[in-house]
C-alpha cells in the first residue's frame, strides 16, 4: 500500500466513526454555553456549611472545572462547569478550626450522588409504589398551590403539618412564617439524634433548652456518662480538638479520661479508665462522686456559685452514699471514692452525658444528676468545664428541637385529621420503632409533599416531590448550638451551580407564597432566599455592630467571602443555675419484656459513618470500616465472648433477635468491650428504601425497639428493651476490613 | 540518599489518635481511591491507603483497645523498591516512595515484600456509578486495572505547595504542605512536614521519647514516627 492511499483509508476510516457515532442520538450531546466564570484547570476555594449533623461546622471547597453531563429544558447535554472536588474544614469557623469528619468529608457525595432526584416527581403509582412519572416545576408548583387554595377555602389550614429534620437559621424562620400565614402549627421536627432530654435537662437547670459545650483543651479531667463525643455526639470535631490538646496540648499535663458505659464506644476506646455500671444507673452513679465531694468539701469553692444550700445538704444524704451507690449502680465503693477524690483533685474537671443513659426511661434523671456533679465540681462556665455557646442576639436563642411535638401529635392520634403535610430532612417512617406506626399514620394523610432529594421510606409515600438543591448548590446559614465559645454565624453561598433541575426548598417556598398572595406573600416578602438571608442577617447584624450605613453592603460581602461571621471578642456568660436546680428523685429504669424471656439489654448506638441512617446512602461512608468491628456494608450484633460461648456463638452466626415488638436476622461479632448482659447494635442500616448502596442491607435496629417514652420527656427510649438471642443455623461472611479477624473468621468456618 | 532539600515524613501521637476514621474519606477524596462494594471487601480487596487497625486487649470488665492509623511508611530502606521488574517503585529525590503506575505491570512483587500491607492491587478497573465520577481530583491519575497502588503523601500537594512558594520567592512554612488525612484529622494526631528541618514539628515529634516506628527491626528505616499512647498514673503528665 503507498502511503497516499493509507492515508486516504485513514481518513475515510476516521470519517466512518464519526459517523455511525452520530447514528445513535445518545451520543449527540449538544455543548451548552457556559454559564459562569473560572479559570481552566485552576482550582479555586469556597466557603460552604456542612449539614450533615446538628454541629455546623464551617466547610471549604475545591472547585474546578469540568464536563458535567446535564439535562436543560429537557435537553440532554454536557457543559463546562465549575465542580466541588474535596471538602475541608474552614480554617476560620470557630467550631471545627479546619478539620472535618469522615461524614462530613463525604457530604460531597450528595450532590454527584446516582441516586439524586433530578426533576419534580409526580406518583403514579399506587402510595408507596414507587412509581412516578416527571413534570415540570410549573405544573408542581401549580399543584401545590391549587392543594393549599383549597384547604384555604375551606378554612382548613390547621391541618396542615410541616415536618423537619433538625433545622436552624432562616430555613427554619421560613417555614414557620409561611406555616404561621396559612393559619398551620409551627413546623414539627423529627430527628432521632435531636438530644430533647438533655435540653430538657439544661432547661431545668440553667434555664434554657440548649446543648452544652465543653473546654476539653483546657480539662484536667473528664468523665463522660456514655458520650461517644468524640465520634457523633454534639459537636463531635470540636470536642475532638480540644481533646486532643486535653492529651498532649500542654508539656507535662495529660488529663485523665474516665468513661461510663457498658458497650466500649469508639470513644471509650480512648479513656484511661472505663467503668461500667448497671444500665440506667447513670445519674446515681454522678449523685454518688457529688455526694463525696459535697460531704468531704473536696471542692469548697464551687457549690456556693453554682448549687443551694439545699442541694448541698440534700447531696450529702446517705441515699447516695457509697455502699448504696455501689448496691444500685454496681461500681465498687471504693472505686466510687477513689474517682471521686481523683475528679476533685485537678483544677478543671467536667462531666458529659449522651447516648444511652439519655434514652433509658429514666433519661432526664440521668441528666439532671450529671448536671448536677459539674455544678459541685465547678465546672460551669470556668477554664476546663462546660458552657453555652453565646448564640447570636439577632437570631435569638437556637430553636429548640421539638421532637416531642411530633412524638406527642403522632402518639395522640391528632395525626389523623392532618390532611397535608410537606416533608424536609425527615424519615421518620425509618427512624421510628414499629409500634408508633408511623408508616400508617403517615399513609392516611390525603396529600403528602417532599422536598427530599432522594426516596427514602418516608418520601416514597409522597404525592408529590419537589427535589431541593444539594447543600453546595445552595445558600446555606446555620447558628451554631454548641462547640463554640463564640457567637457565630455560619453563613455560604452556593459553592457551584445546580447539577440538575433541581430547586432550592427555600425559594419554591417563596414562590408557592407569591402566587398564594395575601397573607402569605406579605409574610414572605423576599424574590429568593439569598434576598432574605441578606436581610435577616446584613441588616440585623450591622444593628448590632452598630456599622455606619454605607458599611452594611461591604460587611456582607465579608461575611459570604469568609463563610460566615464569628466575634472573639464576646465572652460568653457563665452558665447560671435556674432555681429549679435541685436534686431529682431516683426513678429506676424501666424495661420492656421480662428478664427470663428477655435476658439481654438491647442497646443500639449511633454508627460513626450513618449516624441515625440518614447517610447511609453515601457509598465512601458504607465502605468505611466501623472502628471497632472493622465491618464495611452492613449491621451486626455484638455480644460478649463468654456470652457467645455460653450460646455457642461464632463470629458470622446469623442471629435471630427478638424483643416484644419484633424480630431481626443479624450477623454476630463478638466483642470483649460489652457486658455479659447487652447487646448491642449500630443504628443506621436496614433502609428499605434509600438508594443502590443502602436499600436492603443489614437491619435497622429501630424496628425492635419498644414504643415507651422517657419520663417527662415524650421521645423514644431507645435503650429501654429487652431481646432473646439464639442461633438460626446459618453463616454468612462478614464484610471485614480488620485482616486478622478475616482469617480468624475463616478459620472459624 | 536524598539530594532534595526536603526530606518528608509524619509523626502519628497515637495519644491524640481517638480512632474516627476521619484521614479514611479524606485520602479517598483526595486520590480517587475507589470503593469496591461488599463483595470484593470480603475478597480483601479494600483500596484504602490509610487505614485504622485495632487492637483488642484484655475482656470485659477491663477490654482495652488500641487504634493505629497504618498508610505508607515511606520507608529510606524500601523493600517494595528493589523487587520491581520495571522499576515501577522507585524512591523519589525527597524520599517518597514513588509509584510509577504506568511502568506498573502488575507483578505484585512490591505488594509481597512491603511488611505494613499498604499497597493495594487493582483487580478491576476502578468504577464510578455516574455522576459520581465528576468528584474525582483532576489532580490526581485514576489508576487502570493490573496496577498496584499505594500512598504518595499527597505528592500532588506538595509539589503544588512547592511551586506556590517558588512563585512568591520563599522557602516553605512548616507544616505548609499538608496531606489530605493530616489536613482532616481533628485532634491534631497526624503531624506532616520535612524531616530536614530540626525545628519542624514533625522533626521534634520524632525525636519523642515516645516515638518508634512500625517493624523497625526490619531495617526498613520508616519515615513514620509512632508516638505511644500515655497512661494514667495518678498524676497528670
Amino acid at each position: 500500500m503507498e502511503r497516499r492511499d493509507f492515508l486516504k483509508l485513514g481518513v475515510l476510516t476516521g470519517a466512518t466513526v464519526t459517523l455511525s457515532s452520530c447514528e445513535k442520538p445518545a451520543q449527540q450531546l449538544t455543548r451548552f454555553v457556559v454559564e459562569e466564570d473560572f479559570v481552566p484547570g485552576v482550582a479555586s476555594w469556597k466557603p460552604s456549611v456542612c449539614t450533615l449533623c446538628g454541629a455546623g461546622c464551617g466547610v471549604m471547597v475545591r472547585v474546578s472545572d469540568g464536563d458535567a453531563e446535564v439535562i436543560r429544558n429537557r435537553q440532554h447535554g454536557i457543559i463546562r462547569m465549575g465542580l466541588a472536588k474535596k471538602l475541608e474544614g474552614n480554617p476560620e469557623h470557630p467550631v471545627n478550626r479546619g478539620k472535618l469528619c469522615a461524614r462530613g468529608q463525604a457530604g460531597l457525595q450528595l450532590t454527584y450522588h446516582p441516586d439524586r432526584l433530578r426533576a419534580p416527581l409526580k406518583r403514579s403509582g399506587s402510595r408507596g409504589s414507587g412509581e412516578f412519572s416527571e413534570i415540570t416545576w410549573q405544573e408542581a408548583v401549580g399543584e401545590v398551590v391549587s392543594g393549599l387554595e383549597n384547604l384555604r377555602a375551606r378554612d382548613r389550614g390547621d391541618r396542615i403539618r410541616f415536618l423537619t429534620g433538625t433545622l436552624r437559621g432562616q430555613r427554619h424562620n421560613l417555614i414557620s412564617r409561611f406555616m404561621a400565614s396559612l393559619g398551620a402549627p409551627a413546623p414539627l421536627h423529627y430527628g432521632p439524634l435531636d438530644e430533647p432530654v438533655l435540653r430538657q435537662a439544661s432547661l431545668l437547670s440553667f434555664g434554657h433548652a440548649r446543648m452544652p459545650s465543653f473546654d476539653l483543651a483546657r480539662s484536667d479531667y473528664i468523665i463522660s456518662f456514655g458520650a461517644d463525643f468524640l465520634g457523633t455526639w454534639n459537636s463531635p470535631v470540636a470536642q475532638a480538638i480540644g481533646y486532643g490538646e486535653m492529651r498532649r496540648g500542654h508539656p507535662g499535663s495529660r488529663g485523665k479520661f474516665v468513661q461510663v458505659e457498658q458497650r466500649m464506644s469508639q470513644t471509650g476506646a480512648n479513656a484511661d479508665e472505663w467503668v461500667t455500671c448497671f444500665p440506667g444507673s447513670e445519674g446515681l452513679l454522678a449523685l454518688g462522686l457529688a455526694h463525696i465531694i459535697a460531704k468531704e468539701k473536696l471542692r469548697p469553692n464551687s457549690p456556693e456559685t453554682i448549687l443551694s444550700r439545699e442541694v448541698e445538704e440534700q447531696l450529702k444524704s446517705e441515699l447516695y452514699g457509697s455502699a448504696e451507690t455501689e448496691e444500685k449502680t454496681g461500681v465498687s465503693a471504693t472505686r466510687v471514692e477513689r474517682l471521686a477524690r481523683e475528679m476533685a483533685a485537678p483544677p478543671a474537671a467536667v462531666a458529659l452525658i449522651g447516648g444511652a443513659p439519655l434514652a433509658h426511661t429514666n433519661g432526664l434523671f440521668n441528666a439532671v444528676a450529671v448536671y448536677i456533679l459539674n455544678a459541685v465540681l465547678g465546672s460551669p462556665g470556668l477554664p476546663g468545664g462546660m458552657f453555652f455557646a453565646p448564640g447570636l442576639a439577632t437570631t435569638k436563642e437556637p430553636q429548640p428541637s421539638s421532637s416531642p411535638e411530633f412524638v406527642s401529635e403522632l402518639l395522640s392520634g391528632k395525626f389523623e385529621n392532618v390532611e397535608a403535610l410537606f416533608l424536609h430532612q425527615a424519615n421518620p417512617v425509618f427512624a421510628t420503632p414499629a409500634g408508633w406506626q408511623v408508616l400508617d399514620k403517615l399513609g392516611r394523610i390525603p396529600s403528602i409533599v417532599s422536598f427530599s432529594s432522594f426516596i427514602d421510606e418516608t418520601t416514597v409515600l409522597a404525592d408529590l416531590i419537589l427535589p431541593d438543591h444539594s447543600p453546595l448548590e445552595s445558600w446555606l446559614d446555620d447558628v451554631p448550638e454548641s462547640g463554640t465559645s463564640e457567637a457565630v454565624l455560619s453563613l455560604s453561598a452556593p459553592a457551584m451551580r445546580p447539577l440538575h433541575e433541581t430547586r432550592a426548598m427555600p425559594d419554591v417556598l417563596l414562590e408557592i407564597g407569591n402566587k398564594l398572595g395575601g397573607r402569605v406573600k406579605q409574610a414572605l416578602p423576599w424574590g429568593s432566599f439569598e434576598e432574605m438571608l441578606r436581610a435577616s442577617y446584613s441588616e440585623s447584624l450591622s444593628a448590632e455592630l452598630s456599622l455606619p450605613t454605607g458599611e452594611q453592603e461591604k460587611f456582607w460581602q465579608k461575611v459570604v467571602e469568609r463563610g460566615g461571621w464569628w466575634d472573639d471578642g464576646r465572652q460568653q456568660s457563665p452558665p447560671k443555675p435556674s432555681s429549679k436546680f435541685e436534686v431529682p428523685a431516683f426513678t429506676p429504669p424501666s424495661f420492656d419484656g421480662n428478664q427470663d424471656e428477655f435476658p439481654f439489654y438491647f442497646q443500639p448506638y449511633v454508627s460513626g459513618a450513618f449516624l441515625d441512617g440518614s447517610v447511609a446512602h453515601l457509598p465512601w461512608l458504607q465502605e468505611l470500616p466501623d472502628p471497632l468491628s472493622t465491618v464495611m456494608w452492613g449491621a451486626w450484633l455484638e455480644v460478649n465472648p463468654r456470652t457467645a460461648d455460653k450460646l455457642g456463638i461464632k463470629p458470622g452466626d446469623l442471629l435471630n433477635v427478638r424483643s416484644q415488638h419484633g424480630r431481626l436476622e443479624i450477623p454476630a461479632v463478638i466483642n470483649p468491650g460489652i457486658a455479659f448482659d447487652v447487646v448491642a447494635m449500630p443504628m443506621g442500616q436496614g433502609h428499605e428504601n434509600f438508594g443502590r448502596y443502602a436499600s436492603r442491607r443489614g437491619a435497622n435496629a429501630m424496628k425492635l425497639l419498644a414504643p415507651i417514652a422517657v419520663a417527662q420527656v415524650p421521645t423514644l427510649a431507645w435503650a429501654a428493651t429487652r431481646v432473646h438471642i439464639e442461633k438460626i443455623g446459618k453463616k454468612t461472611q462478614l464484610a471485614l476490613a480488620s485482616r486478622v479477624l478475616r482469617e480468624e473468621e475463616l478459620e472459624v468456618r | 540518599m536524598s539530594t532534595s532539600s526536603h526530606h518528608w515524613g509524619m509523626a502519628v501521637d497515637l495519644d491524640r489518635c481517638t480512632g474516627c476514621g476521619a484521614c479514611v474519606i479524606a485520602c479517598q477524596a483526595e486520590n480517587n481511591v475507589p470503593t469496591v462494594g461488599e463483595e470484593e471487601v470480603k475478597r480483601g480487596r479494600v483500596m484504602h491507603w490509610i487505614r485504622i487497625e485495632r487492637y483488642y486487649e484484655g475482656e470485659f470488665p477491663n477490654p482495652q483497645i488500641k487504634f493505629r492509623p497504618v498508610l505508607c511508611q515511606q520507608c529510606d530502606n524500601a523493600p517494595c523498591e528493589p523487587v520491581c521488574p520495571t522499576y515501577a517503585s522507585y524512591h523519589t529525590a525527597e524520599g517518597l516512595n514513588g509509584q510509577v503506575y504506568n511502568r506498573c505491570i502488575g507483578t505484585r512483587y512490591c505488594g509481597n515484600a512491603c511488611p505494613y500491607s499498604v499497597r493495594t492491587f487493582n483487580f478491576f478497573n476502578p468504577r464510578w456509578d455516574k455522576p459520581l465520577h465528576l468528584q474525582l481530583n483532576p489532580d490526581v491519575s485514576v489508576r487502570q486495572v493490573g496496577v498496584m497502588e499505594k500512598c504518595t503523601f499527597c505528592v500532588q500537594r506538595i509539589k503544588a505547595a512547592e511551586i506556590q512558594a517558588e512563585t512568591e520567592g520563599r522557602s516553605l512554612r512548616d507544616g505548609e504542605p499538608a496531606p489530605a488525612c493530616v489536613a482532616s484529622c481533628p485532634p491534631r494526631a497526624l503531624v506532616f512536614g520535612d524531616l530536614n528541618d530540626p525545628n519542624s514539628e514533625v522533626s521534634r515529634l520524632a525525636r519523642s521519647p515516645r516515638g518508634g516506628k512500625l517493624l523497625e527491626e526490619l531495617g526498613t528505616r520508616p519515615k513514620i514516627t509512632y508516638l505511644q499512647r500515655g497512661s494514667w498514673d495518678g498524676e497528670n503528665r
